[in-house]
């Protein structure tokens, strides 16, 4: 096999791989519909007062943003794959 | 003992006893610097493509509140605007930016209450509307907000750990509604994005020692 036929293969298991981690992993985080967030707000309860107060904590929640630039990453990947396919000489 | 003598005991007992009841009912002042954090305000705008929540945690502030006579609170409630914060730190920098609320020359948020309306028992709770003037970015508009105060005599030592500080607390929560347009944030502009209506949940505690 060329590295030729070996290309279009590889490139449609990337898009593959990419499309797959980056819907699997704005999914995982919880399908934030707004921006990425670095950090979520726990609310804790002040035991005195009665009070519910914000604690913010590090944490990465993925957002449309990633979901669209891993998608489209995805489709580029693939389209090039079907492109080299489509010059690929019959037979070869 | 003589006739004078008892009458001047009588009469210092009388002034002490006087003096006591009138320390008692006497206005306190509440300061609202919570050293440990707790006070805070939540924000939140739903805007058609996006919602956004977040948080401010600078409250300082006093309020004058007497149990016996709370439609004569007055005071300040003072919110550091470089407190604010939302989850995504690019989105922060644009909300604390000259854009937006532009921190660097509108540093702070305060309410200054000016008269109680509408004051109220439930349970635990006296419950009020405080007319009062809200200055966002520099702009003062004429607000009224529905306000609870819960009292909690003695309750200071408790909340610091320490049995031997002596003092009350006073809760007071708040939620309301601002368009961001009358305090000149933006007018009009990504409503689609940034909504026009800012909902915001107050929740503060505040100390007033005692001897």
């Amino acid at each position: 096999m060329s590295t030729t036929s070996k290309l279009p293969r590889l490139l449609r298991g990337a898009a593959l791989v990419v499309g797959l981690a980056a819907s699997g992993g704005w999914l995982a985080t919880g399908a934030h519909l707004g921006w990425t967030q670095t950090s979520v707000v726990q609310l804790q309860r002040d035991e005195i007062t009665g009070i519910d107060f914000p604690v913010r904590r590090a944490a990465f929640v993925a957002g449309v943003e990633v979901l669209a630039a891993g998608l489209l990453l995805a489709g580029g990947l693939g389209a090039t794959a079907l492109f080299l396919d489509r010059r690929r000489p019959a037979g070869a | 003992m003589t006739t004078s003598s008892l009458r001047s005991s009588l009469s210092v007992a009388v002034a002490l006893g006087a003096t006591a009841l009138a320390a008692s009912a006497a206005p306190l002042a509440f300061d609202f610097k919570d050293p440990k954090g707790v006070n805070n305000v939540q924000f939140s705008l739903d805007a058609p493509l996006e919602s956004i929540t977040g948080t401010g945690t600078g409250i300082s502030g006093t309020v004058t509140f007497d149990p016996a006579a709370p439609a004569k609170t007055s005071g300040k409630i003072v919110l550091e605007a470089a407190t604010l914060t939302v989850g995504n730190p690019m989105m922060t920098d644009h909300l604390r930016g000259n854009n937006w609320l532009d921190v660097a020359q509108h540093p702070a948020i305060t309410f200054e209450a000016v008269s109680l309306a509408n004051v109220r028992n439930q349970g635990p709770q006296i419950l009020a509307d405080v007319k009062g003037k809200l200055t966002v970015k520099g702009v003062t508009k004429d607000v009224t907000v529905p306000v609870s105060f819960t009292h909690l005599p003695d309750k200071l030592g408790a909340r610091v750990g320490d049995p031997k500080v002596k003092g009350d607390l006073l809760v007071m929560r708040a939620s309301f509604a601002i368009n961001r347009s009358d305090y000149g944030i933006q007018p009009g502009k990504n409503t689609d994005k940034v909504a026009e209506t800012i909902q915001l949940t107050l929740s503060i505690a505040g100390a007033a020692k005692k001897g």
